[in-house]
Formats: structure tokens, sequence, C-alpha cells
């Protein structure tokens, strides 16, 4: 077994990668960017080694010092986390040159399902069934054409793509041009790629995936699915094992299982990975792109499932077969995820970076929380502003819906604007309550309700304080007319006052 | 004493007396009521308010209001001396002018429009990046943009002033 592992990441998934490895006995290599020195990947790792600049394009995206920090700490093995270099072929190969066992597919995987356009041709090869599309990425007129023939809404999607970047829907063709430049310069960005491709839309469709898990000696095995419909700026942001659609209609999950079983094998992978599926009005579902790696989500897997699928990435790459048995997986409970960002729900979803001035965590019966933040941090600028994701499992959707409700209440954070209370305003819908889930939930949802208005005597209780601490804070009562001791203090006063 | 507070339900006059922990407080019309106020931690505060409990926390904003966060939810209030000259009271006033500002940290991708430009209400003005996200800021209403501050590639702080509106 490995006795060291780097993590090409930061974040909550470097710290969520270095837990595991701290119960396998494996010491941790971190990297760091200038912006994430106190991030708490960093100071939880044994080692950890400055990669660059804080912009990501000059340090978590450069293959060479990702490679040399392994090499400078004597790693054996790095685990690529989400995001950054963990869908780059390039990377996988650069890793296993360097005598490194990359914790994943082969390059030779991801290329031919790393990018969305040779995905597509890998899963229609294996018989799986897309949404029409373009089979490479498009110019405006290719764009346009598409659109002409297959009719609006349709949807540009980066071809390197993930997590909604370069992703934008466009309902008629004088939107174009302009959501192709954004979408382009958006996903040269993220991505370092700029091409775009279109697929139809499918309005009002279910994004449900399935998580498979294969081995080096071609072994392999799905654990159920994800719903994670409820998404905006085309990002999940709430998911749940299992799916409530599913569960209505079980023969799906061998059916959807399969289908992605077939698709990965025919990449010839082996690791965790992730075959998505759009699932239209009448349950059709449509394969929509494989993610080579480690999902953001997959917490609720674990939960579902009673594994870790970190111990099980790193058991595989070290060459171990796959510990059970397909018919040895069972689903129990249910389990729910909620991403907390910092980001102003009631504003357009607008990131909010800053400072942490307040944190309290929600504890007790079934509560996981996967984070980076304490008191006093400062969210930086320069990356996705997911603070936290925040996992509970409970018997039934009921309960876990409950569950949730209750652990959002205790999640207190200061400073910064979250979407702590969007997410408890979502779970008190009837919509939710009845698993009517789909990807325009979100946007229909902010249209039929307003902000959340406080209820009874808060409004009241808010003044109070709100008075009480002026009064406090301002030599015990801004009415007091006795002259200031020093101009300075009086202008400071007068500061705190506009 | 009396204090005037602004927030989302507009202004209301609140008088308040007593000392730590029992408040007596009457707010604009309504009959005074009663409260008992403890401070558990620097900030927060426990009130308990006809027998039931709040546990009510205070953030000062850079912009010198207060939000207060009770269970969840946020209220954002100034709190003004009636008996005080407020420079804000003074500035505020139409003079015409529409401000644009960052509504976050981040850098500027793109600016769309120069001063001079006749601009309709929802066109996009600049385009903001903070968090791998792009944003495109759009004009509130229609005018003649009177000044562009910033150039693409510059780095913002919140509020600050992108250009204005005439």
């Amino acid at each position: 077994m490995f006795r060291k592992v780097l993590i090409a990441n930061r974040g909550e998934i470097a710290v969520r990668i270095i837990r595991t490895l701290r119960e396998m006995g494996i010491a941790s290599v971190a990297v760091y960017s200038d912006a994430d020195r106190l991030s708490r990947h960093v100071r939880m790792a044994d080692e950890a080694e400055h990669i660059g600049p804080s912009p990501s394009a000059e340090s978590y995206l450069v293959i060479e010092k990702v490679v040399e920090a392994a090499r400078k700490h004597g790693a054996d093995a790095i685990h690529p986390g989400y995001g950054f270099l963990s869908e780059n072929a390039e990377f996988a190969a650069a890793c296993e040159d360097a005598g490194l066992v990359f914790i994943g597919p082969s390059a030779e995987s991801i290329r031919r399902m790393g990018s969305k356009t040779a995905a597509r041709q890998t899963a229609i090869a294996a018989g799986a069934p897309v949404v029409p599309g373009t089979s490479h990425g498009v110019d405006l007129e290719e764009a346009r054409s598409f659109g002409a023939e297959n009719g609006y809404p349709i949807l540009l999607k980066a071809v390197a793509g993930g997590g909604g970047k370069g992703m934008r829907r466009v309902d008629r063709e004088a939107d174009l041009a302009s959501s192709l430049r954004d979408a382009a310069s958006e996903a040269a960005r993220a991505f370092r790629n700029p091409d775009i491709y279109v697929e139809r839309l499918i309005e009002n469709g279910r994004h449900i995936e399935i998580q498979v898990l294969g081995d080096r000696h071609g072994n392999m095995v799905y654990l159920g699915e994800r719903e994670c419909s409820l998404q905006r700026r085309h990002q999940k942001v709430m998911e749940e094992c299992p799916s409530p659609l599913i569960a209505r209609h079980p023969e799906m999950r061998q059916a959807m299982g399969e289908a992605a079983m077939r698709a990965a094998r025919a990449a010839g992978y082996y690791n965790a990975g992730t075959v998505e599926f759009l699932v239209d009005r009448d349950r059709r579902f449509y394969f929509l792109e494989m993610n080579t790696r480690l999902q953001v989500e997959h917490p609720i897997t674990e939960l579902a499932t009673g594994l870790d699928l970190v111990r099980l990435q790193v058991e595989i790459a070290d060459g171990a077969h796959l510990p059970f048995t397909q018919e040895q997986i069972a689903l129990r409970g249910w389990a729910m995820e909620c991403r907390i960002y910092a980001e102003d729900p009631y504003n357009h979803f607008l990131p909010y970076p800053g400072r942490l001035t307040r944190l309290t965590r929600p504890l007790g019966p079934g509560v996981r929380i996967d984070g980076c933040v304490y008191e006093g941090w400062v969210v930086p600028m320069e990356y996705d502003p997911l603070l936290a994701k925040l996992a509970v499992w409970a018997e039934n959707r009921e309960n876990a819906t409950a569950r949730m409700i209750r652990a959002l209440r205790e999640y207190d954070v200061g400073g910064i604007h979250t979407n702590i209370g969007f997410f408890r305003q979502i779970l008190e819908d009837e919509e939710f309550r009845r698993g009517n889930l789909h990807t325009g939930f979100i946007d229909q949802f902010l249209e039929r309700s307003d902000a959340p208005r406080a209820p009874g005597d808060f409004p009241a209780v808010a003044a109070l304080i709100a008075a009480l601490h002026t009064m406090r804070h301002n030599g015990n009562g801004a009415a007091k007319s006795a002259p200031a001791a020093s101009a300075w203090k009086e202008t400071g006063r007068n500061e705190m006052l506009r | 004493m009396k204090l005037n507070l602004h927030g989302v339900n507009g202004e209301q006059s609140i008088e308040i007396a007593g000392d730590a922990p029992v408040y007596r407080f009457r707010l604009g019309g309504a009959p005074e009521r009663t409260a008992n106020v403890e401070t558990p931690e620097p900030n927060v505060y426990s009130v308990l308010l006809d027998g039931r409990m709040y546990d009510a926390r205070v953030e000062e904003t850079a912009a010198g209001g207060l939000v207060i966060v009770i269970d969840g939810y946020r209220f954002e209030m100034e709190v003004r001396d009636p008996r005080r000259w407020s420079r804000k009271d003074a500035a505020r006033g139409a003079d015409g002018l529409e401000t644009v500002a960052a509504p976050m940290p981040g850098k500027i991708v793109r600016v769309l429009v120069a001063p001079g430009d006749e601009v309709e209400a929802g066109q996009g003005l600049l385009v903001v990046e903070a968090m791998k996200m792009q944003n495109e800021m759009k004009a509130s209403r229609a005018g003649r943009i009177l000044s562009v501050t910033v150039k693409a590639g510059a780095t913002v702080a919140a509020g600050e002033v992108l250009a204005t509106i005439g």
C-alpha cells in the first residue's frame, strides 16, 4: 500500500481525502497557492508544498508544478479530487510517466470520456441513448444551423466542461452570439479550452446519475443513483440518494445502472466514475456525460451504501480487487446533501466572498459535514465559493427532509451571505416534498415564492437588538450630547453611523 | 432613549428603557413590552420575549449598518439617532444619477459601453467575474453613460462604483 499520497486539489475535497488517508495510515501532502496558505486542507495535511500564485491557471492547473511537488515529497500516488486537473488525460499520463500512481482511471479512459463530445461518441458506440446534439465544438454558424434545424431552446456546453461552467441556455437566435461568446470565454478560463458544442434542451428533465466503480481486473459494479435535479446556474446544489423517481420506479435503477456500466466498459474504465443521465417526463433516459473522477456529491452514496469511496479508490489504484459483487450492494434509508455556498440566493446567486466572522455547525444524529472553513477564514474570490457540504441520513425521505431542516437551523455562518436559508425554504416546499424535481425547479420556485418572511415577533426582536447593540457600542448611547473627547473618535463614530 | 431604525420595512422608531438584563421597549405606536436580554458571547444576544427564546447575532457592515440574524432570518438595518445630523441623510436625495456598483469583489472581464453611449433598461454594461462566474451588470434604467471608471482586467472591491448613468 502507498505510504504517502499528494492531493492535487484544495478546499473541502482535499480535506475529505486527507481524512480517509489518515484512517488508512497514509501520509498526506497538500499543495497550495498564495491564496490558500491558511486554508483548512493545508493546515490539516502532514506535509505541504507551495505551487504558485492564486489564479489556478498558475498553480492548481500546472501539471509540472504538481508532479514536481509529489516527487520532492516522495509521494507514491496522486489523488486529483474533482475539478482542476482531475479530468485531464495529460495529467494522468504525466503522473504515470513520473512513476506516480494516478488515483483514478487511465489516461486513455479520460481521453475517451473526459471531453463531452468524445464521451457522446463512446456512449453511442456502446448503445446508450444520447440527447440530440453536435458531435464536436461549433462556431456561430454551426450553432445557428443546429438551432434552426432542431428549434429553440438549445443548450451550449463546454466540450471540456463540468460544474456548469461554460454552459448557457439559449432561447432565441438573437441571443446566440453573445451567449456563445460568454460560454467560450468562461470555458477558456475554467478548462483552458474554449470549445463549445450544442445540444437540444430537454425542458424540465431530471438529472439522475449512476455511480460506477471498477477495479483494474475487469470487475465493475454500480452503486445506485443520485438525483441531482436541483440546480442553479446549471450547477447542482442539492442531491438525494436514492432518487425519488427511481424509488417509485425501482426497475429503472437496473436499466440505468447497466447502461452506465456499458458506457464505462466501452472506455476501458476503472476506479470511481459517474455516468450522468437526463430523464424526460416519460421516464426515458439519455446519456449526458461521464465524470471520470470522484463526484462532489459522493457523500450521499457513502451514507446510503455504508462505503468509503475514497478508500475504495485508493485500494483499487493499489491493485486491489473489488471487495463485493453487485448482489451484495444495497441502498439503505435516505441520504440528502445541501451544498453550502458563499452566495446570495436572493440576488441572482451572486458569489459572496469575505471573512467568516462566526461559525456554528450542526451536530447530532445522522449529520455529516464535509467542509473546509473555520471562523476568521477569508473566503477567497479566486475559487468556487463552496464552503461545505451538509449531508444527512435518515430511514426515509420524509425523515431525511426533517433532519436536514433541523441541521440547517443549527447552521450559523456570519459575515457573508450563504444559501442556508434558501435550502430551508425549498425543503418546506410542497412540490419538493412530493418529489416532483426537475432541472428547472429552482427557477420556477423563485418565481412562485418570495424571500422568506420572518415569523411572529422576529422583526420586533431584531429591532430591539439593533437598537440595544447601537446603544452599547456607541459610548452607551449615540444620543449622548457630551462633547467628544477626541475629534478622531467623533469622526470615527460618525463614520460608524453612516 | 429613542432611535430611528431604517430597514426593509421602512422607517420605524423605537424607545428603550431599563437595565441589563431587563428592558422595556416600544416600537412605533405599539404598546410597551418587556424583554430579558443576555449576552452569552460577543455580538450574540439571547432574548426572552413573552416566554419565547430568540438567539440574535449581530454583524456590523462595512457601510456602517447592522445585520441581525435570528434563526437564519436576516434583518439589515441602519440605526439613526433623530437628534443627530447624519451625513447620509443629507447625501440622500434625487440627483437623477444612477451609479452602477460592483456587487462583489471581482475582476472586470469586459466593458461593453463607453461614456456618451445611450443605453436602454436591461442593456449589458460590464461583465464582472468572481469565483469563476461571469456576471453581466445591466442598466437598471435607460439613460446616457456619464462615466465608466474601470477598464477590462481591473480588480474591483464590493461596492466600488463602475459606471454612472445620467
